[in-house]
């Protein structure tokens, strides 16, 4: 409890400082002492982000299965959501790296209903992955419905099953 | 190649419309937990997580949402203002997922002690809870329980037949239990008030030998000591103990358990004793039976020749010499063949009072006792017994002859019997008031040919022939004696019926 009203008083602190933040963020402008951000960079932050996120996901499957909680329904769910989203983080990054690939990957939007997509001689598969990889949602949407079932069951299921009693492993 | 965009528009519209739909499902959800149990850190965990997704989710399929609806209404340059936004909002919502992910192992851990904290604290409170309600009653079970025990350690303690002793580390005897204070001749009145065990020690070597065994080990088993009675008396000991020092806020204490031996030893010897008279018993006999024949031929050639001898002849003195020599060898053979009961007893009915009167009288008739108070006490309980007569009144004889001896010109002689019920045995007794018997000398004075008297005036054989014949008719002859104090000797002969033979 102590823990949790500390935190509290951390992120309250932080929201004071959220206008500035945001003056900052939208209404800067080009100034000669600081480092300018713009091209690829924007493109690498991402990409880390989603190597992060893998990083967390597969983190979190280890800490579950290592406290031997994926025995119980609820929490082996959440379990399969990890995984759900560590898929769809490989899934995005192979997106943003395709659409980076310009000089072996063209695509453009011809018409509203219509994709042109023009892959270099030797590189025909990319264009066929690219369009599968597109379909993203079709793992974070599952992701998140694994989330919610196994939420759904830790709340629904008996104390002895869902809830954490006496912590037995490391 | 041409494709079309609808298969990816569908689900990245209808994808986006659900993850926002299902993030604030699970938001509603781990609220709903956390609410379930405030103090759970792991539900309030799972809603950090879920507030995280949430903007996930909404920064995201906003973004594609906002995205779509531009380029349909042909508003591409808005989209184009707005979508450095939306990706760095959407690449600072992934981190935030991420770092909150991250801090699940610490919050298990957390949780984890917390929750094993909550169980024993519970378990703690049940068990107060539980003593506390049923204080009264579990001190008086346990009460109870110490009673008992202290009333059977106590038994043990009044009832052993061995001495138990505590003593304290200065020497004092602190308790003695009442087969201690026989031991000791103590009586229970007395006062153990600074007496030492040691004082109780005949040698002091002794005493110092346990002090030493005590420091060097801590205990001492089976030592044999002998220990001083309080009134002057010595008795043979066996002595184990023990260090007890691991009571806590008491001072050092010793316990010891001394068994009387004395029993023991006594039985030691007497075995001995009857073993050492067995074999000369033995011995005597083969001598007496390789001289009797000789001393036959010796008599019977002595005799014949005296027959056509003239008396009043030196030839004829000399032969009546060797005829009178060869006699007092024949006596003492035939005593050696007693002692070594290897003559067979002539039993008959015998009357113990009449026959132990008749002795006295023949002895008072023959001897010098004027001066010697004789004292008879006969048991009228005395049955008729099975006995060799003869070799027991020659018992008698050797006793009451010895007794006037020792008695000098003054004194008593008490001849007594003797029926003793329940070992179905008679006890003859002559006890006299004279010098006594040296101790040094008691374990000889049934051997035969060991005598006191000066040379000349008896053969040793006088004891040795009646522990002969008192073992041939099953009994026994025990000797108590005190320099100064007189002597007592006791017969006992087990009764053997003339009716039945038993």
């Amino acid at each position: 409890m102590i823990q949790l009203t500390v935190m509290k008083q951390i992120i309250c602190k932080s929201i004071r400082f959220l206008p500035v933040f945001l003056s900052v963020l939208f209404f800067s402008e080009k100034a000669m002492a600081t480092q300018a951000h713009g091209g690829i960079e924007g493109v690498v932050a991402h990409q880390m982000a989603h190597i992060v996120f893998v990083g967390a996901m597969a983190l979190l499957v280890y800490w579950l299965r290592q406290h031997g909680l994926v025995v119980n329904p609820g929490w082996r769910r959440i379990q399969y959501a990890a995984v759900f989203f560590l898929l769809w983080n490989i899934n995005a990054f192979i997106v943003h790296f395709l659409e980076e690939q310009v000089d072996i990957l063209d695509m453009a939007q011809i018409e509203f209903w219509q994709l042109r997509l023009q892959a270099q001689p030797g590189f025909e598969w990319s264009a066929w992955l690219y369009y599968i990889v597109k379909l993203d949602h079709l793992l974070c949407v599952p992701a998140m419905i694994c989330l919610y079932s196994g939420l759904k069951r830790l709340l629904e299921a008996p104390a002895s099953e869902s809830r954490p009693g006496k912590m037995e492993g490391s | 190649m041409i494709i079309t965009n609808l298969p990816i528009w569908i689900v990245d519209v209808a994808g986006s419309a659900a993850m926002i739909v299902l993030s604030l499902m699970c938001l509603r959800l781990a609220l709903k937990l956390k609410r379930l149990d405030q103090s759970n850190v792991i539900w309030t965990y799972l809603a950090w997580v879920c507030y995280a997704l949430c903007l996930f989710a909404f920064s995201r399929s906003a973004g594609h949402i906002l995205k779509h609806v531009l380029v349909m209404t042909g508003r591409v340059n808005i989209w184009e203002a707005v979508r450095p936004l939306s990706g760095s909002i959407n690449t600072l919502s992934f981190m935030v997922v991420s770092s909150v992910t991250l801090f699940f192992h610490r919050t298990w851990i957390i949780y984890r002690d917390i929750q094993n904290d909550k169980l024993a604290l519970q378990s703690l409170s049940d068990e107060l809870l539980f003593l506390n309600r049923h204080l009264e009653r579990l001190v008086a079970e346990r009460s109870k329980e110490v009673a008992v025990s202290e009333r059977k350690y106590r038994r043990i303690f009044e009832v052993s037949k061995d001495m138990i002793l505590v003593m304290g580390k200065d020497g004092i005897i602190l308790e003695l239990n009442p087969e201690g204070y026989a031991m000791l001749g103590l009586k229970r009145a007395d006062s153990l008030n600074g007496k030492r065990f040691k004082d109780f020690f005949s040698d002091e070597k002794d005493w110092g030998r346990i002090e030493k065994m005590m420091e060097r080990n801590g205990f001492v088993t089976n030592v044999e000591i002998e220990l001083k009675r309080s009134d002057g008396a010595r008795m043979g000991s066996l002595v184990s103990g023990s260090l007890d020092a691991n009571q806590p806020g008491q001072e050092e204490t010793i316990h010891f358990l001394v068994k009387d031996i004395e029993q023991r030893r006594m039985m030691e010897k007497q075995m001995a004793q009857a073993d050492k008279l067995a074999s000369i018993g033995q011995l005597s006999a083969g001598i007496a039976h390789e001289i009797n024949n000789p001393l036959g031929v010796i008599l019977g050639y002595s005799q014949l020749l005296l027959r056509n001898e003239k008396t009043e002849t030196d030839r004829y003195n000399d032969l009546k010499t060797i005829e009178k020599h060869v006699k007092n060898c024949k006596s003492i053979v035939e005593d050696l063949l007693n002692f070594a009961r290897s003559s067979k007893p002539e039993i008959k009915t015998t009357m113990i009072n009449e026959a132990a009167e008749d002795v006295l009288n023949f002895i008072l008739h023959h001897s010098k006792l004027d001066r010697i108070d004789i004292i008879r006490n006969y048991d009228e309980r005395v049955p008729p017994m099975l006995l060799d007569e003869k070799k027991i009144r020659q018992v008698l004889i050797n006793l009451l002859m010895n007794a006037g001896h020792a008695v000098g010109k003054k004194g008593s002689i008490k001849l007594s019997t003797e029926y003793v019920k329940q070992d179905n045995k008679v006890a003859i007794t002559v006890a006299d008031t004279g010098y006594g018997i040296e101790k040094k000398n008691l374990t000889r004075i049934f051997d035969p040919f060991f005598t006191t008297k000066p040379t000349g005036e008896g053969t040793g054989l006088g004891l040795s022939v009646s522990y002969g014949i008192v073992k041939s008719h099953g009994g026994e002859i025990l000797v108590e004696s005190e320099p100064g104090n007189g002597t007592i000797f006791t017969v006992l002969l087990p009764v053997v019926s003339p009716e039945t033979g038993k």
